[in-house]
């Protein structure tokens, strides 16, 4: 039975913790069973978007059970833009990645639908990172962008309860419920809102946190095992277009 | 859009992590709490908490009723010592409202009476500053008492000043993100302890553990408001031996206890 972490990174963060290169990620996926995992750089999330995609893409070239998100900067559109083609062009990247913290940029603001607009027309899936109320602008965003498919990142975050009906009201919306703090039956919430198994999906934020903390949350959601299957890889897979190993 | 196929990988037994093993057996839990939370999409009674203790790897737990600190210190206090009387598995926690200070002498009079040994703050949820008058006022004669403190809030801002008072404080709220603060201050507080609810880094366990000592880590899941199997699971993964992992889900709460 597969995995795919659909939300991690590779790289260096500014806190105290030991997070390093790629082959840090490749352990932590040992240890749980995780196939593949789709990573962004934290590099490009924190700092420098087209200097960190470019030292992603070097790590990406070894390590096939690694896939590529290429950080989106709102702020920096244009420069954005050529660079998500250049990602996707390398076959190593599958997707875009929009923090918001970062970059200081939310839905709702002009900068953040015209990053839209870019994902777009690449026409891969967004991974957003979501937290906060803002996440009610997006099933408006989303469904006034024909085939654009968002992974809300976090699932909102402290706003879990308002990405669950955001989620609900829009087919091309997924949950993603990696956080540090684990608030109980976030998962149950979204299901009875009307979230369907098949737009959620499983997340780590790897290296930043250990994957066993997602792992756990699915474990007390108490899903079927047909569902968690779902959970675990087929939903990413057909998301993605991922193959994983037999 | 296709892309290749992997390369082939070791995998451990599918899916182990599913099962709970005898390494995420936890003897005492800090940080549960139980009745209505207005802000939560639902209230969780007693039974319930039980019932979702009952179904984890959790033994023990260390509980009060959520009125004392959201609405009546002394009622929920009593409430507390009255519902957990008929359950073995939970010791009673008391509390103190820090914005109603004059009262607290009082209060931990009854609680010592009562034989309850640790003192929970809600410096959240009751907006106070560690300088302001109340909250000093309780945490003086708590401290004086010999009791332990349950401690919310960013020990940034609530360490330093319970510094050099030879006091027993665990911080309930210590994020990852900020450890590297609360392990400066826990190499001079022998009696500085922190819970694991969020320290969900790939190491922040064995960061706390191979730099300051198990002593200095407790397990606290903040049952029923946070799921427990994170943190069960984050201990039995964990680089450290069986006697720190020991120390951490039991061995330091008997002690305090002792």
């Amino acid at each position: 039975m597969p995995i795919i972490d659909v939300h991690a990174h590779v790289g260096h963060w500014q806190f105290h913790l030991t997070c390093g290169d790629a082959d840090d990620n490749l352990r932590l996926m040992d240890r749980y069973g995780i196939d593949l995992q789709l990573v962004s750089a934290s590099e490009a999330v924190v700092y420098d978007a087209v200097a960190g995609n470019a030292a992603l893409m070097k790590e990406l070239a070894s390590r096939p059970r690694l896939y590529g998100y290429a950080v989106v900067n709102p702020n920096r559109i244009e420069e954005s833009a050529a660079d998500l083609r250049r990602c996707l062009d390398s076959g190593r990247f599958v997707g875009a990645k929009i923090h918001t913290h970062y970059p200081g940029r939310l839905p709702g603001s002009r900068e953040m639908a015209e990053a839209f607009d870019v994902v777009a027309e690449a026409g891969v899936p967004l991974l957003l990172h979501t937290w906060g109320r803002e996440v009610t602008q997006l099933p408006d965003m989303v469904a006034s962008r024909p085939g654009l498919r968002v992974i809300m990142g976090h699932a909102g975050g402290d706003a879990w309860r308002e990405a669950a009906h955001a989620a609900a009201s829009c087919e091309g919306l997924y949950l993603e419920h990696c956080r540090t703090a684990a608030d109980a039956g976030r998962v149950a919430y979204a299901r009875e809102a009307g979230v369907p198994v098949e737009r959620m999906l499983f997340g780590t934020d790897a290296t930043l946190i250990d994957p066993c903390w997602s792992l756990g949350v699915l474990r007390d959601a108490g899903f079927t095992p047909a569902e968690l299957d779902r959970v675990l890889w087929r939903n990413a897979a057909a998301l993605f277009g991922l193959e994983v190993p037999a | 859009m296709s892309t290749s196929t992997t390369t082939a990988h070791d995998r451990p037994p599918a899916y182990e992590w599913l099962t709970p093993s005898p390494r995420e057996q936890i003897g005492w839990d800090v940080d549960v709490l139980y009745g209505p939370w207005p802000r939560h999409h639902r209230d969780i009674p007693l039974a319930e908490v039980r019932r979702r203790l009952d179904r984890s790897p959790v033994c023990g737990a260390l509980a009060l009723s959520t009125r004392g600190p959201l609405f009546d210190d002394r009622a929920g206090n009593e409430e507390t010592l009255r519902d957990l009387a008929d359950c073995p598995e939970l010791l009673p926690v008391g509390t103190v409202d820090v914005r109603d200070a004059l009262t607290a002498e009082n209060r931990l009079d009854e609680l010592a009476a009562a034989g309850v040994r640790f003192l929970r703050l809600f410096t959240v949820e009751q907006a106070a500053d560690p300088g302001f008058p109340g909250y000093r006022r309780v945490v003086d004669l708590a401290l004086a008492r010999g009791m332990v403190l349950l401690h919310d809030g960013d020990p940034r801002r609530y360490g330093p000043p319970l510094m050099d008072r030879d006091a027993d404080v665990v911080f309930l709220d210590l994020h990852a993100y900020l450890l590297a603060d609360f392990l400066l201050m826990a190499r001079e507080e022998p009696g500085f302890r922190v819970t694991t609810r969020m320290l969900s880094g790939p190491d922040s366990v064995e960061r706390v553990v191979h730099s300051v000592g198990a002593r200095h880590l407790v397990f606290g899941s903040r049952t029923p408001f946070m799921d427990i199997s994170p943190l069960t699971l984050r201990l039995r993964y964990a680089a450290i031996s069986d006697e720190e992992r020991d120390a951490v889900a039991t061995r330091n709460i008997e002690e305090l206890l002792s």
